[in-house]
């Protein structure tokens, strides 16, 4: 098993590291403080209870000896006619990166996504934050869209989606299609999804 | 929904309290109507000590939105009325930040009047790329109070210049509506950016520029020390510096004027400015040259009586290195709320010059477009005008010459364009068949597509993908149309022939569009960055399949174009590789084929890479290779672009493939020598030749990397294989490294 030393000093096994769903109010200083330290984009008290009140079931914390050293913030609901998990924050400290704590945090958002009817789950990223994209890619989500000067900081983002697999559904045919109104499409206006 | 976020808090607020006696308060602002002000803190102070953590009241419509549009109060990074240094405009001003003039040392007056011109300019290209105007340009105490700085000349005439220089930028990005993610460039509320008068800018600036000329002119007439000269007082009292200020000046001022004149050139209808537009773009470029050569002067009399910074040099926004004099960047910042403020870095002052060089030349190859009304011409010089990556000035004003009046260039009608660029016979063009109603629409999407094609990459990638549902419904509106007239029709036999001509090439060359269409939404997906190296396979077959139904396409116009080629074309249908072997192919027909080679060699060997080394796989613990072709080719496969084709039809053709057999009929090579041959067909054609030298340079080291991976690979377990877009934008070129 690898191991990394942490700043104090001390060695992290990754058998230490302990998973915890949101459990209530006591979690929520700490995920506010990892998100603060560590995103650039600046959320009100009010986002994070959006989320963690909400989709308690969706949030988890990694704990090492008793200290919170990462956490995922997510939500799921409608959105244009798909059932669609969003992973709004992902956060690991900067010592106990590369340890595949992230990995298991957003895996275990996504599974629970998955078990309540998700069809695919969605969220933005940095074009600048090469580890999350990697991450992500591992897990299977492909880069939708670049989002121009997505960020406060003026950087662009990718829209990363994952697709669960579903029931082969007949091809689909324009031909076949009752709406054949033109989308006037210097007009229509794309709908921006908040995120982190 | 697990849980709901109010607790049942907002129904108690205030059952627990009977009004108290409030005392009366004296608001400056009236209550209105029927209403009095109160004092509620003893309310709230009650209700907060219901209130248990992390219980919230609300409203029924809090989302989100509202939830992320809350402010915390005090906190930098999100409270944008957050007072910095001063509370509003007036007491800045109040406090000195703005004096008029500058100084009362007239030397240092026209020293900061130049750091205050320089660091406006940072500002200026700061907000072209993408920041607001309020915390940029408008970062400017004087900008903001314009009717005080009418007492000095030089300041007033400036600060008029750059407003109305604003207000045509503005207006030329808000009339081609390039910039929808880029809307906050054109957010001006609450800036004072018109004010009466402003009209004259550019006599004010030429009566100043006419003083100041005669000032240098002065000073270089060898009695000026001894100023004896007339009545012409200098433009400040130093006399040994009087040249260096008057020049420094004078280019600055000149380069605003050009600049502007620039500006109202692009405007004029009909691309008939373009021609003054790049003498005036020329103009603009020798003055800043001009502008970069004060900066030495004006470094070396930076200490001159005046303050010092310890700014250093790479970051100064201004020539001297002076921090400029009349400017709070955290003034305006709560004209952005609810919006957090943006954290700004202005561009340094040598960017800036940069940025405005690289914009002048953006805009003279706008300029320098020829005025032809042929679609296909405008299509092309679009694409290569955006790898020059134009920014949305640049951008904005391309399309506005493109697209006027719902016309190309406001002068061609579109449905003329359409009929050229289809091979329509030229007596269509007199022919009801215009008004049809399918015809008005496509005309409409034939607009839109130029427009598309002038945003961003990002935005573009998007609206082409979202267009392409459109183009197939058109294509079947006419196809039914043309069904329609020929069943109606009791014209004579010639109308009769004439109109099925006319709509069997607008079939034709509507699907072409839409497989041009494709392929572009396919390629821009490269330089956006949006594939991962084990998605490269499945793009690049995706990109061979529509290339072929593109060359189709477009060999059977260019045949019906060509009355020799006419007789032969119509006996074969065969597919364009065996047609690629015959002599008469066009060379733009070649040319694709080429790339159609590449696309297919690459999805070959990366198949063959998959299938025989494990690696380029899509392997993810919630989702297969299905899932992901499914999302990249959504929108493309929704329209049917092209018909019959799917994951499955990918994954049969991928399955099987091996180096063996690729290198039996190796692909890049085909790729090289037909590219080779062409070069003589494109001697007047720069982009074209370089499109051809980088298809070589990708087909060459991708033959090379094929037979090493072909001969080596199963021997040599530690060949690692790897794709780079070091000889093209588009097309892969493999690399082979040992681990």
């Amino acid at each position: 098993m690898e191991e990394t030393t942490t700043p104090d000093g001390s060695i992290v096994d990754e058998s230490e590291i302990e998973y915890v769903s949101y459990a209530g109010e006591h979690h929520l200083p700490l995920i506010m403080r990892l998100v603060d330290e560590e995103l650039s984009e600046p959320y009100s008290i009010f986002t994070y209870r959006y989320f963690v009140y909400l989709w308690p079931n969706l949030s988890f914390l990694a704990f090492h000896k008793g200290k919170c050293i990462g956490t995922v913030v997510s939500k799921m609901g409608e959105h244009r006619n798909t059932f669609r998990g969003y992973i709004a924050m992902l956060v690991v400290l900067k010592p106990y990166r590369h340890k595949g704590i992230a990995t298991e945090l957003v895996t275990r958002s996504i599974k629970v996504m998955m078990e309540s009817g998700c069809e695919e789950v969605t969220l933005e990223a940095e074009v600048t934050n090469k580890g999350a994209l990697a991450l992500y890619g591992r897990l299977g989500f492909i880069r939708a869209k670049r989002l121009f000067r997505y960020y406060l900081n003026g950087v662009d983002a990718f829209r990363l989606k994952l697709l669960f697999p579903h029931p082969e559904l007949p091809p689909s045919h324009p031909y076949s299609h009752s709406n054949t109104v033109m989308s006037s499409v210097l007009e229509s206006y794309e709908a921006h999804e908040l995120g982190p | 929904m697990e849980e709901n976020i109010n607790n049942g808090v907002e129904e108690q607020e205030s059952a627990n309290h009977e009004p108290t006696s409030v005392p009366v308060l004296n608001p400056s602002i009236p209550s209105g109507e029927q209403t009095v002000w109160a004092d509620v803190a003893s309310l709230l102070d009650s209700a907060c000590n219901d209130l248990q953590d992390g219980e919230l009241i609300h409203g029924d419509n809090f989302n989100l939105f509202a939830a992320m549009s809350a402010l915390e109060i005090m906190d930098p990074k999100m409270d944008s009325g957050i007072v910095c240094r001063y509370y509003s405009v007036d007491e800045a001003i109040e406090d000195g930040a703005a004096p008029i003039p500058l100084s009362l040392n007239k030397t240092v007056d026209v020293h900061c009047m130049i750091d205050v011109m320089d660091h406006m300019l940072s500002c200026e290209a700061t907000w072209h790329k993408g920041h607001s105007l309020a915390q940029t340009i408008f970062s400017c105490i004087y900008l903001l109070r314009p009717d005080r700085t009418s007492s000095h000349a030089l300041l007033h005439s400036y600060c008029t210049v750059i407003r109305s220089t604003c207000n045509a930028v503005i207006s030329a990005v808000s009339d081609s509506r390039t910039h929808e993610e880029e809307d906050l460039f054109t957010i001006t509320s609450g800036l004072p950016l018109k004010r009466d008068g402003d009209e004259k800018c550019l006599s004010m600036l030429n009566v100043i520029e006419e003083t100041i000329s005669r000032q240098l002119h002065a000073c270089k007439s060898p009695s000026h020390k001894k100023r004896s000269i007339e009545d012409i007082e200098p433009l400040q009292t130093n006399l040994d510096l009087e040249e260096g200020y008057c020049k420094a000046v004078l280019c600055r001022l000149r380069f605003r004027k050009h600049f502007y004149h620039v500006l109202v050139c692009l405007r004029r209808p009909q691309g008939r400015g373009l021609e003054l537009a790049r003498k005036h773009i020329a103009s603009c470029l020798v003055e800043l040259d001009s502008i970069l050569k004060t900066e030495e002067f004006l470094r070396a009399n930076n200490r001159n009586g005046m303050w010092e910074d310890g700014m250093e040099s790479e970051d100064s926004t201004t020539a001297s290195g002076c921090q400029p004099i009349g400017f709070d960047s955290t003034l305006n910042s709560r004209l952005s709320a609810p919006t957090p403020p943006r954290a700004i870095k202005v561009f340094c002052w040598k960017k800036a010059v940069e940025y405005f060089q690289k914009l002048l030349h953006d805009l003279d190859i706008v300029c320098s477009h020829p005025i032809d009304p042929l679609h296909e011409g405008a299509l092309r010089f679009v694409v290569e005008f955006q790898k020059l990556q134009p920014d949305l000035v640049a951008r904005s004003h391309l399309q506005l010459l493109l697209v006027q009046d719902g016309k190309l260039f406001g002068r061609d009608p579109i449905f003329t364009m359409i009929c050229k660029a289809a091979a329509v016979p030229e007596l269509a063009k007199n022919l009801d068949i215009q008004k049809n109603e399918s015809f008005v629409h496509l005309c409409q999407l034939a607009i839109t597509l130029l427009k598309i094609l002038c945003t961003n990459a990002a935005w573009q990638r998007r609206q082409l993908g979202k267009v392409l549902q459109d183009w197939r419904i058109i294509h079947m509106q006419l196809e039914i149309a043309l069904r329609k007239e020929f069943e109606e029709s009791s014209s004579t036999s010639l109308d009769e022939n004439l109109c099925m001509k006319i709509y069997k090439n607008i079939l034709n060359w509507v699907e072409e569009q839409t497989y041009w269409i494709a392929f572009r939404f396919l390629i821009l997906g490269f330089e956006l960055e949006l594939y991962a190296p084990s998605e490269y396979c499945m793009v690049y077959w995706y990109i061979y399949v529509i290339l072929i139904k593109l060359g189709e396409k477009m060999h059977l116009r260019m045949i019906t174009n060509s009355e020799t080629a006419k007789r032969k074309g119509k006996k074969k249908r065969e597919s364009m590789k065996d047609v690629a072997r015959e002599p008469a192919i066009p060379p733009a027909v070649l040319l694709l084929q080429c790339q159609i080679y590449l696309a297919e060699g690459l999805t070959l060997m990366i198949s063959a890479l998959r299938n025989e080394h494990g690696v380029f796989q899509c392997r993810g613990p919630f989702n297969s290779e299905q899932e992901r072709f499914i999302q990249h080719f959504e929108l493309l496969q929704k329209a049917c672009i092209p018909d019959h084709v799917s994951y499955y039809t990918f994954r049969d053709y991928t399955a099987h493939s091996q180096f063996d057999t690729l290198i039996m009929c190796n692909y890049f090579k085909e790729a090289q020598r037909i590219a080779k041959e062409l070069r003589g067909s494109f001697v007047n054609d720069k982009n074209k030749l370089t499109e051809l030298r980088h298809i070589e340079q990708v087909a060459e080291h991708n033959g090379i990397a094929l037979n090493l991976v072909s001969r080596l690979g199963s021997l040599d377990p530690s060949l690692k294989v790897s794709f780079e877009f070091n000889h093209h934008p588009h097309f892969a070129t493999a690399v082979v490294k040992r681990s």
